[in-house]
């Protein structure tokens, strides 16, 4: 009977022990590569913080603000209309941070003769109106269009700044995940897609100048590129406790050194 | 004297004193205890039901309100006039087909070089630039009206939000708090209005589309073969109907009245013989199942094709025909199938099935076949193989059950009478168990209809019906599924909202299918059933 009153004892002394706790939900952008880094970095600063990263896309990182089942929303989209009321509704006030700047860019196969794309042309790829090669240059076969799914604000992004609000063509394959359409891109000659700039690196996929302009972060900065866009840390009004000061390590220089190693493009 | 004994049981039984709890003996108590769980499974089974059915029924009311919406902010009016100018695209998609094949037929047949081939089909590419700048006038005017219509479909929206929020607070009682939130009415009247006033213009630009197409046709460039002239003069011909086409447009337009009211059953019919699944749109969301439930059955149809032969073969096989040695290695090892977690075969299909396949299907040798080659590595046709995997060791233990429940004496007596093993195998016995090898089947069916990540993983998540024109080449087109699209949406969803529920109804497709397959398979035994000898 001892034993056992020891052991439970032990038990609620361990889970007490654990130390802070912070839960991060919400976009694949950043939650793939970014926030798990600067969690790792933080934790070795503040020993005892642990760290819950879910990166199931912007709307789940938005919603989980809503609900309250997360400290901090990752989201790679601002809030819309309908979301920001729905959280009036339940009393909670979104504020976003602007973390890093993210550039989209748009990959084909490495052996596309295709270098170049005007605007026009990435929205009639993307929303179906053509549908073969030939017909912006690269040799003769059918497009593969594969974009994100419906839960990623990179998706909405994409559709908000290079399609003009119009819908993907039927015909797109929705992945989960940047990695998933750079490994999908990169082992299909006719395949197309848009990663963030976290991925444009990977082996086998090159990158299209978008009006000649390459994705650089100077041409981000100076807006030469037209598909970049702020990525967002939303909270429940203004941070606080631990998560205030990993947002604010987030924004500090080492966090930005972080996110420029890994290919975001920092705030300043 | 001898002592009166009482007129009852047997005297060993009288004094048999039993431990008791609450009244109850042992027996009692575990004889409790098993009916209590018995008990509690069908509750909880009722519970899962009707929680199901309570979020999914709500869908369709909002549906009907989705649909009406659609109507009284003016979309469907611009979606007619943006139909036109969908149809006017696919044409120019005509006309790219048409350079392509000029394109081969330089390089290919007379051997000019890439520059010479491009030089030549300058005439081409100044005659196809010319008839798609002739739709620019009515892309502009559908993209001023989509961006009115969307303003006051917002408006509503942001309003419906609005209220929503104004009842939260009346039910906190922060009374102050309610009155300050003003609900602007929207007036879909006036918005509407701007919308159908643009129809006289609507009509000129039309006279003037025609025109202009007419005169890009004059204009057409002379074909290299004859072959090409006749697909050029379908060209034409197919330009000719779409013009003829306007008229019936312009009718629709004068004809549409935004308080048409949406009858309670288009919610019904738009979701399930709705051709499209399109979510989280800029302009108009639509929840039909049709790709969704085609795809599915698709993926079932490939899995079984595969897993009938391999699982009832191997079944009659290791019952009939395999040594004891065989059947101590085989049997185990395709009971074994069914301990890989799916999630490790949807892995296996990215990583290493879907590349094979497509690599195998680039073989020159087998280019016959219909479909090979494809370019997509995900698609319904690895995610059938994977399935059929998934499928087989349910079907090969139930049929295997079955043809082992075949009586002993059909054989014997067939053996006396002069028949041989695989005469016996093949009129006596597999007629015998049909009943319980189909009911296999069925449930295997079952299986693989509701299995979730191999589907999400490897069959390509396409939202479109898969092209059935092209034949068989269907089995290697990406799809998508009912299970993929409740694993992949359910994330994203706000609670209690028409996605939220839509995913619910699709559930609800998922389980009456799943209950008509059991009912099918539970019926086919019974009908069958061997009379009890």
């Amino acid at each position: 009977m001892k034993r056992a009153l020891l052991i439970a004892a032990a038990f609620v002394a361990a889970t007490v022990a654990q130390g802070q706790k912070i839960v991060i939900k919400g976009s694949d952008t950043l939650g793939a590569k970014l926030v798990p880094m600067l969690a790792e970095e933080y934790k070795a600063a503040h020993p005892g913080v642990n760290f819950e990263i879910a990166a199931e896309g912007s709307t789940t990182g938005i919603a989980a603000i809503i609900d309250s089942t997360a400290q901090i929303g990752m989201s790679s989209r601002r809030a819309k209309a309908t979301e920001m009321s729905a959280a009036q509704a339940k009393g909670v006030t979104m504020k976003p941070t602007i973390v890093a700047f993210d550039g989209m860019a748009v990959i084909v196969h490495e052996s596309s003769p295709v270098k170049s794309l005007t605007k026009r042309q990435v929205e009639q790829i993307f929303t179906g109106d053509i549908t073969d090669w030939s017909a912006v240059g690269g040799t003769p076969g059918k497009i593969s269009v594969y974009t994100r799914n419906t839960s990623s604000g990179t998706y909405s992004d994409f559709k908000d700044l290079a399609m003009k609000k119009r819908d993907y063509a039927p015909s797109a394959q929705k992945m989960a995940g940047n990695e998933q359409i750079a490994a999908e891109v990169a082992k299909n000659p006719n395949g197309v897609g848009y990663v963030g700039l976290a991925y444009i690196n990977d082996p086998g996929i090159q990158v299209v100048a978008i009006d000649g302009a390459l994705p650089t972060k100077e041409a981000v900065h100076d807006k030469k590129y037209a598909y970049a866009r702020p990525t967002f840390f939303y909270t429940n009004g203004e941070p606080t406790g631990e998560a205030a000061k990993f947002i604010e390590f987030a924004l500090s220089d080492e966090g930005q050194k972080v996110a420029t190693k890994i290919g975001f493009v920092p705030v300043k | 004297m001898p002592v009166k004994r009482p007129p009852s049981g047997p005297s060993f039984l009288r004094n048999r004193s039993r431990f008791r709890f609450l009244g109850l003996t042992v027996d009692d108590m575990i004889r409790a205890f098993f009916g209590g769980n018995a008990i509690v499974s069908i509750v909880v089974l009722a519970l899962i039901t009707i929680f199901l059915f309570k979020e999914g029924y709500a869908f369709f009311g909002d549906n009907r309100r989705n649909l009406e919406t659609y109507r009284q902010a003016g979309l469907e009016y611009v979606d007619y006039m943006r139909a036109q100018q969908q149809d006017h695209i696919a044409l120019t998609r005509y006309l790219s087909d048409l350079r392509l094949r000029q394109f081969r037929h330089f390089t290919e047949v007379e051997g000019l070089s890439l520059a010479e081939a491009n030089e030549t089909l300058a005439a081409f590419d100044e005659f196809s630039g010319q008839f798609s700048d002739t739709v620019e006038n009515l892309r502009g005017l559908v993209g001023d009206l989509t961006e009115h219509a969307s303003a006051i479909k917002t408006q509503f929206l942001v309003n419906e939000d609005k209220r929503v929020q104004k009842s939260q607070l009346l039910a906190e009682r922060l009374i102050e708090e309610a009155e300050q939130v003003r609900i602007d009415p929207v007036d879909f009247a006036s918005g509407v209005k701007v919308l159908t006033g643009t129809l006289p213009y609507y009509r000129e630009l039309n006279e003037e589309f025609a025109q202009s197409l007419r005169a890009v046709l004059e204009a057409a460039p002379a074909m290299p073969t004859p072959k090409l002239q006749a697909r050029l003069e379908r060209f034409a011909e197919l330009v000719g109907q779409y013009i003829a086409g306007f008229p019936k447009v312009e009718r629709r337009l004068e004809t549409w009245d935004y308080e048409d009211p949406v009858p309670w059953w288009r919610a019904f019919t738009s979701f399930i013989f709705g051709r499209e699944w399109l979510t989280a749109s800029f302009w108009q969301d639509w929840y039909g199942i049709v790709p969704l439930l085609t795809g599915s059955l698709l993926v079932s149809f490939i899995a079984l094709l595969f897993a009938i032969p391999m699982g009832v073969g191997a079944a009659i096989y290791i019952n009939q025909m395999a040594r004891p040695m065989e059947q101590k290695i085989i049997k185990p090892s395709i009971e074994f199938i069914s301990a890989i977690p799916s999630v490790v075969l949807g892995f296996f299909g990215i990583a290493v099935l879907g590349q094979t396949l497509r690599a195998i299907s680039g073989i020159e040798w087998l280019s016959w076949v219909p479909g090979f080659p494809f370019s997509e590595r995900l698609n319904a046709f690895t995610a059938g193989c994977l399935l059929a995997l998934i499928a087989v060791p349910t079907i090969f233990t139930l049929a295997e059950d079955a043809i082992n429940n075949v009586p002993r004496a059909f054989k014997e007596a067939s053996l006396a009478l002069g028949a041989t093993r695989l005469q016996t195998i093949g009129r006596i016995i597999v007629p015998a168990s049909l009943s319980g090898i189909i009911s296999a089947v069925l449930l295997g069916l079952g299986r693989v209809i509701g299995e979730t990540m191999v589907v999400l993983l490897c069959a390509g998540n396409r939202i479109q019906i898969p092209d059935f024109t092209n034949g068989l080449a269907v089995f290697t087109e990406p799809v998508h599924t009912m299970t993929g699209i409740i694993a992949q949406e359910m994330g994203e969803v706000v609670r209690g909202g028409i996605h939220y529920r839509a995913l619910f109804c699709v559930g609800i497709v998922l389980f009456f299918l799943s209950l008509l397959l059991n009912y099918m398979a539970q019926k086919l035994v019974h009908r069958f059933r061997l009379p009890a000898t």
